[in-house]
């Protein structure tokens, strides 16, 4: 029998070794151990979801000016969303496994792991959030669901409103501006009804800003 | 505890992939803590991939399925499929406890 050559062996163990990474793929689809798989060739992979509702809630999460977390029962951060990061201004990655009482006050740490414990389901908690600058800001823990051990909190900022009124003035600044292109513009039917559009674009959005503040308000009071 | 192929006060470089917070990327994510706590204490990094927000990143580490824990340091390159739930084998994965 002829001896097996380097270049073979070497082939074998690699082959052994995707056999391996396989079956162990196989092993945890069968065992329910994933809930998502990367599809598509190369670096146009996309993730599929096990359960397609999953997918839009993520995106309502991802986007809402809420922050919100989810956390073991000890504090220790699992998930949170872009919102919380901003808020704390500390960077999404460095708060996966983080301990959630890190980034509160001193003094509130008691009733934020009060809050967190099954025993003790408070629907709410009010803490001092302690920003990565030095800062803090009063926030609002809210629990929004409870789950296989882990729960999911909202965190709403309750600071006085202040992006509106920054919102308004960047508006007046862009009406303004408009103006002064209507009237270098001169007699043109096209850009005086292109430029009348987007002021009614603009105070729409000034609108909805006023009703946005309204509502607010009152959640606020209640 | 002493890796079966590490060495004492080597620091261990993990990469989990996970989709946001689907429940198995949670559950991994807290299963490896516990794991990483128990028997690597203070000599670990683990690195969250949401690859729902960077699925490019897969091809990296060729990841089919979610969530998959990397281990990048120590070498050679181990990867494990599934949520960690089952502590014996993802130790053995991660060649933490040697093959019974």
């Amino acid at each position: 029998m002829e001896p097996i050559s380097a270049d073979f062996e070497k082939e074998l163990s690699l082959l052994r070794e995707k056999l391996e990474e396989a079956e162990d793929v196989r092993r945890a689809i069968a065992r329910g151990e994933v809930d998502a798989f990367v599809v598509g060739p190369g670096g146009s992979g996309r993730v599929l979801l096990l359960a397609n509702a999953y997918q839009r809630y993520r995106q309502l999460v991802e986007r809402m000016q809420q922050g919100a977390l989810t956390a073991t029962a000890n504090g220790q951060i699992l998930f949170a969303n872009q919102r919380f990061s901003d808020m704390l201004g500390v960077p999404l990655a460095q708060l996966y496994t983080a301990p959630l009482e890190s980034y509160v006050g001193v003094s509130d740490r008691a009733r934020l792991s009060a809050f967190l414990m099954v025993s003790a389901r408070e629907s709410r908690v009010e803490v001092e959030l302690s920003r990565r600058d030095g800062s803090s800001i009063p926030v609002r823990m809210s629990l929004a669901s409870f789950a296989d051990g882990y729960a999911s909190l909202l965190v709403t900022d309750m600071r006085p409103l202040q992006w509106p009124s920054l919102a308004v003035d960047a508006l007046d600044s862009i009406r303004t501006s408009l103006e002064k292109l209507n009237h270098d513009l001169g007699a043109s039917d096209v850009a005086r009804d292109s430029l009348r559009n987007i002021s009614e674009e603009i105070n729409g959005l000034a609108r909805m800003i006023d009703e946005m503040i309204d509502v607010e308000g009152s959640e606020r009071k209640r | 505890m002493i890796p079966a192929n590490g060495t004492v006060g080597e620091k261990w470089n993990l990469r989990l992939y996970t989709a946001g917070q689907s429940p198995k990327s949670l559950a991994a994510l807290d299963n490896l803590k516990r794991v990483c706590e128990q028997h690597l204490p203070g000599r670990y990094s683990i690195e969250v991939v949401d690859l729902l927000k960077n699925p490019r990143l897969a091809k990296d580490d060729q990841i089919v399925a979610i969530p998959t824990l990397v281990r990048k340091l120590p070498e050679p390159l181990r990867r494990i499929v599934g949520d960690l739930s089952d502590t014996e084998r993802t130790l053995v994965g991660l060649q933490l406890r040697q093959i019974k």
